[in-house]
């Protein structure tokens, strides 16, 4: 399924958390039914890492590598955007590994295991 | 009672300092009535219109009256210009020179309409400042960074915006100051780490990569980053003010300071070169195959 950015953001400024939450509500929705996505920014002229963060980095709390690989496909992404994209990326994949960590950790001083 | 602004007030350690120490001297007052008097001012720059608006807000929900008075015609008629004079009643002015990034309170819970005043106040304004539009385009994702940073973390009742364009100075430069009163940075760094940092130190601590107070399942640690990194390229400057700490970063050098008072909230200030040579050319070619 396609998913066009700027038609779920209404407009073509991808800059808030919420927005991006938007998104992220939406590909997750569709991932979980088994279909792929296709996620489209055509028409998006200004994108923060703070939308990118709600809407793609996030994903990495539900989903491995592997599976945002095969499931989900970028189009239309700015060629001065895309370095965003991998900022973020490799910052959520960083981010859930030391949260793991830190809930492991956190685990086993509360319950000892 | 009245507070004397000094004559001449920058966006520097100084003149932060100086706002500061108003706050505290009329909130200190038994007085209602505050009437903050320009009668020495013959500079004031006019983003500095966010601060002394989160000042004003902050001395009335302590139940104070706020004026301003004494104020010279040419200071006057930039804070019509940038609508600031509106908030004591005075009529504005449309913006004829072009040098105006409108003095706006935005309710953080509504990102929409910030996004309305940058359109309106920088995107629909092709000529201004000139620009390259890949420069232009830094500047706003570095400006709306800074804006969703105010929004996450401070939680506050309103965020203060001002900018102002200074054509004449060289290297022209455009100044956004944003101003929210919510919880310091001081305060949720120290929470987050258990730790006693100065509010300077907590704040270098927030500007590193990957450094953030976040815990939900959305990270963070990047926005001001990517802002430093620019503002680095632009030869820029970037300053921020968090309870009694003052960071600044120009020219390539970091500099730290601490206030004698402290400043319940934080400023954010971006000043961005518009003259700047760099053509922002991408380094590496970026594929979206497998980036995940």
């Amino acid at each position: 399924m396609v998913l066009i950015i700027k038609d779920i953001i209404n407009g073509d400024t991808a800059v808030s958390t919420d927005d991006g939450d938007v998104v992220y509500q939406e590909i997750v929705a569709i991932i979980k039914q088994g279909e792929m996505v296709e996620l489209d920014f055509s028409g998006i002229n200004i994108m923060t890492t703070a939308f990118l963060n709600a809407a793609i980095g996030q994903l990495y709390s539900t989903f491995t590598s592997e599976q945002l690989n095969s499931l989900l496909k970028l189009v239309n992404v700015a060629v001065d955007d895309r370095i965003l994209f991998k900022k973020v990326i490799e910052r959520a994949k960083e981010y859930f590994q030391n949260k793991k960590g830190f809930e492991d950790s956190a685990n086993r001083a509360i319950y000892g295991s | 009672m009245e507070v004397n602004l000094n004559s001449s007030i920058h966006s520097d350690f100084e003149g932060y300092s100086h706002l500061i120490k108003l706050y505290h001297e009329a909130k200190a007052s038994n007085e209602k009535n505050i009437n903050f008097s320009f009668c020495y001012t013959k500079w004031f720059e006019a983003n500095l219109s966010a601060v002394l608006g989160a000042i004003f807000e902050l001395l009335q929900d302590e139940g104070k009256n706020v004026f301003v008075s004494s104020i010279k015609p040419v200071i006057k008629d930039v804070l019509k210009r940038n609508c600031f004079m509106g908030e004591f009643g005075e009529t504005i002015r449309p913006d004829s020179k072009n040098t105006i990034v409108s003095y706006k309170k935005f309710n953080p819970a509504a990102d929409d309409a910030f996004k309305n005043y940058i359109k309106t106040e920088l995107l629909s304004k092709p000529d201004f400042p000139k620009h390259s539009p890949l420069l232009g385009k830094k500047i706003n994702e570095s400006i709306f960074e800074l804006y969703e940073n105010a929004r996450t973390h401070g939680r506050c009742k309103q965020i203060h915006t001002c900018g102002q364009y200074y054509p004449n100075k060289i290297p022209k430069r455009l100044d956004i100051t944003i101003v929210d009163m919510g919880k310091t940075i001081k305060a949720n760094v120290n929470e987050f780490l258990n730790e006693n940092y100065t509010g300077a130190e907590a704040i270098g601590w927030a500007l590193k990569y990957g450094h953030t107070t976040k815990t939900g399942n959305i990270s963070g640690g990047l926005g001001l980053d990517i802002i430093q990194e620019f503002i680095k390229h632009n030869n820029g400057k970037i300053q921020i003010i968090s309870s009694d700490g003052y960071w600044e970063f120009r020219k390539g050098e970091t500099k730290m300071m601490l206030f004698d008072n402290l400043f319940p909230g934080t400023i954010a200030n971006l000043e961005f070169n518009l003259d700047d040579p760099n053509i922002y050319q991408l380094k590496e070619e970026i594929s979206l195959d497998d980036i995940f």
